[in-house]
């Protein structure tokens, strides 16, 4: 379904993404794991033709038999929203506030070429699908009428309208309440075609996603099936950040990765963990490569497994 | 491990907010928005208090009310025997000084220009009282290098920043400190590491802590008593393992189950 090879972003001089590769079958679903920096969005955002102004991405990138990455502005706008389409984080600053919901459905649809009254039965059809109570009724709401969970809703049936072959969600329930985000989540993986999850919460990608990659300083430092991946991490910073998601009882520590993530284009050379990893050595100098079947990692001292 | 054996510090009885939408109609007045209803809750000193709640439960509104930043419709707070509703903030200096707040957001919670020195000294500088060597003093408490005191926020990581923040809250030494969702904001790899310092200040400092968050687990590693609130009441309250072994109230569980965990999945 989506082919992505050697990807790579840059903001001038400075290499934000670096040489990320993967793939996502048909109905399947990938998280894209990764701290605030470590180049999660940009990935996304470069899939969509969305990179801010200065930002430049190169590599291949294929949906289907069409690419995604250095193709010109005019064949991107027809791949967005009906090939490919994206929930962003925060759907009050995603969705107009001046147009009614029911518009805003009907206008991806009406853009991609679907007839102006087809189209609006539809989008009161897809309210109905992402489970809005009422659909005809919040079709004529405004967003700031509807809740946070409501609003997220809409996204996605907006997403969802022109049946993409691939759906991407940026944090899609980080805004939302927990009780709220469990109904999201249990949602986008009931309809989503393929799909690119992207989180900084562990738990959420292990409750939605068959496979992880996980991101740091701009790279995959590793990939695999959830279970393997969360499981048994070879990967320090996985290791890490594995052990750091689990809350220990009351009155012990937490274990800690030391220090704190790098800003853009300061990460160190070589393996990009190495200023905050113990078992660092002169080795770690030199960049390791993303190795292994099914299960890869990119750590000259991986974790033992067991 | 400090039992709360200790004596009752903030005391709220019957704590009601209620606040009015804009009128809409020239002849009927605003709609009226029961924030808070008949809240109660005992915090004693040396006690670790959580209270968890998603957003419109009114937990935001109860810490307002328990800073005295707001006022309440009805009811009372006593603080270490005083009672602070009611008082003109020219009354409340006692409070100030003993009661701290570290927020949600570090970001918007420090003014972006001013410089560290001058931020964790602003709480002693507003209360009257010598500043000497106690910048330095708190820096390293928290963990930060002498050389942080003259630079200016955006120079720092967030959790740097919620270093920060703490170090600011301390400054003039208060017996409570009151946490606002402060690992919210933060990386999983950095969030251990505030609440690795928190522990250790609240330890140390023999402060009382009061915890608030949206996450049940966070307070479960933090807290030794927690209030549940949702719809402007607590509606369950007790020792937090208590609680998440055996929740009474179902929206205890309802929330308790939405939690997605690691282990669920592995």
């Amino acid at each position: 379904m989506l082919s992505v090879e050697g990807l790579t972003v840059r903001a001038g001089s400075v290499e934000l993404v670096r040489d990320v590769s993967f793939e996502i079958g048909p109905g399947e679903r990938v998280g894209l794991i990764g701290e605030s920096g470590s180049g999660k969005s940009l990935t996304a955002l470069s899939l969509m033709g969305l990179l801010p102004e200065g930002v430049t991405a190169a590599g291949a990138a294929r949906l289907g038999e069409r690419d995604l990455v250095g193709v010109p502005e005019r064949r991107l706008k027809a791949l967005r929203g009906q090939d490919v389409s994206m929930v962003f984080q925060e759907p009050m600053t995603a969705l107009n506030p001046l147009m009614r919901v029911g518009a805003q459905v009907t206008e991806v649809m009406t853009l991609h070429g679907r007839p102006a009254g087809q189209a609006r039965a539809r989008a009161v059809e897809l309210l109905g699908r992402v489970r809005l109570p009422q659909p005809e009724q919040v079709a004529r709401a405004y967003p700031h009428q509807l809740s946070g969970g409501q609003r997220q809703r809409v996204m996605l049936a907006i997403a969802l309208a022109n049946e993409p072959g691939l759906l991407i969600c940026d944090e899609p329930t980080t805004a939302l309440d927990v009780t709220v985000q469990k109904q999201m989540l249990d949602l986008i993986a009931e309809v989503a075609p393929a799909l690119l999850f992207i989180t900084h919460d562990l738990a959420v990608v292990a409750s939605v996603c068959e496979r992880v990659l996980v991101m740091y300083g701009g790279r995959v430092v590793e990939s695999g099936p959830i279970r393997e991946v969360f499981g048994n991490p070879r990967h320090r910073y996985t290791e890490g950040l594995l052990a750091a998601s689990r809350l220990t009882p009351r009155g012990t520590r937490l274990p800690v990765i030391a220090g704190s993530v790098p800003a853009a284009g300061q990460f160190p050379d070589g393996c990009v963990f190495t200023n905050r990893c113990p078992h660092a050595t002169p080795a770690c100098e030199q960049e390791p490569a993303l190795t292994g079947e099914g299960h890869a990692h990119a750590c000259r001292h991986p974790a033992d497994r067991g | 491990m400090p039992t709360h054996a200790g004596t009752p510090l903030i005391e709220a009885s019957d704590l009601s907010r209620v606040y009015h939408r804009p009128r809409t109609s020239l002849t009927r007045a605003g709609e009226a928005v029961h924030a808070l209803r008949g809240v109660s809750l005992t915090v004693r000193a040396g006690e670790r208090f959580g209270i968890v709640g998603e957003s419109g439960s009114g937990k935001s509104t109860l810490l307002r009310l328990l800073c005295a930043l707001d006022q309440p419709t009805s009811g009372s707070i006593r603080f270490d025997g005083q009672e602070i509703t009611g008082r003109p903030e020219r009354r409340l200096r006692f409070l100030r000084q003993s009661l701290q707040i570290v927020f949600q957001d570090p970001m918007s919670s420090l003014d972006p220009r001013m410089r560290v020195r001058d931020l964790v000294a602003e709480p002693l500088v507003a209360l009257g009282e010598p500043v000497g060597g106690r910048v330095a003093e708190l820096l390293d408490q928290v963990g930060l290098p002498a050389s942080a005191a003259d630079r200016y926020p955006h120079q720092f990581s967030g959790g740097q920043r919620q270093r920060i923040a703490i170090a600011r809250a301390l400054a003039p030494r208060p017996k409570v400190l009151v946490a606002d969702e402060p690992v919210s904001a933060l990386d999983v790899s950095v969030r251990g590491q505030i609440l690795n310092l928190l522990a250790d200040l609240v330890d140390e400092l023999g402060l009382t802590l009061v915890f608030v968050s949206h996450d049940l687990s966070v307070v479960r590693h933090v807290c030794e008593t927690v209030a549940v609130m949702n719809g402007g009441e607590i509606v369950e309250t007790g020792a937090v393992d208590d609680i998440w072994a055996e929740p009474r109230h179902a929206y205890t569980r309802t929330l308790l189950r939405a939690v997605p965990t690691l282990e669920g999945f592995l």
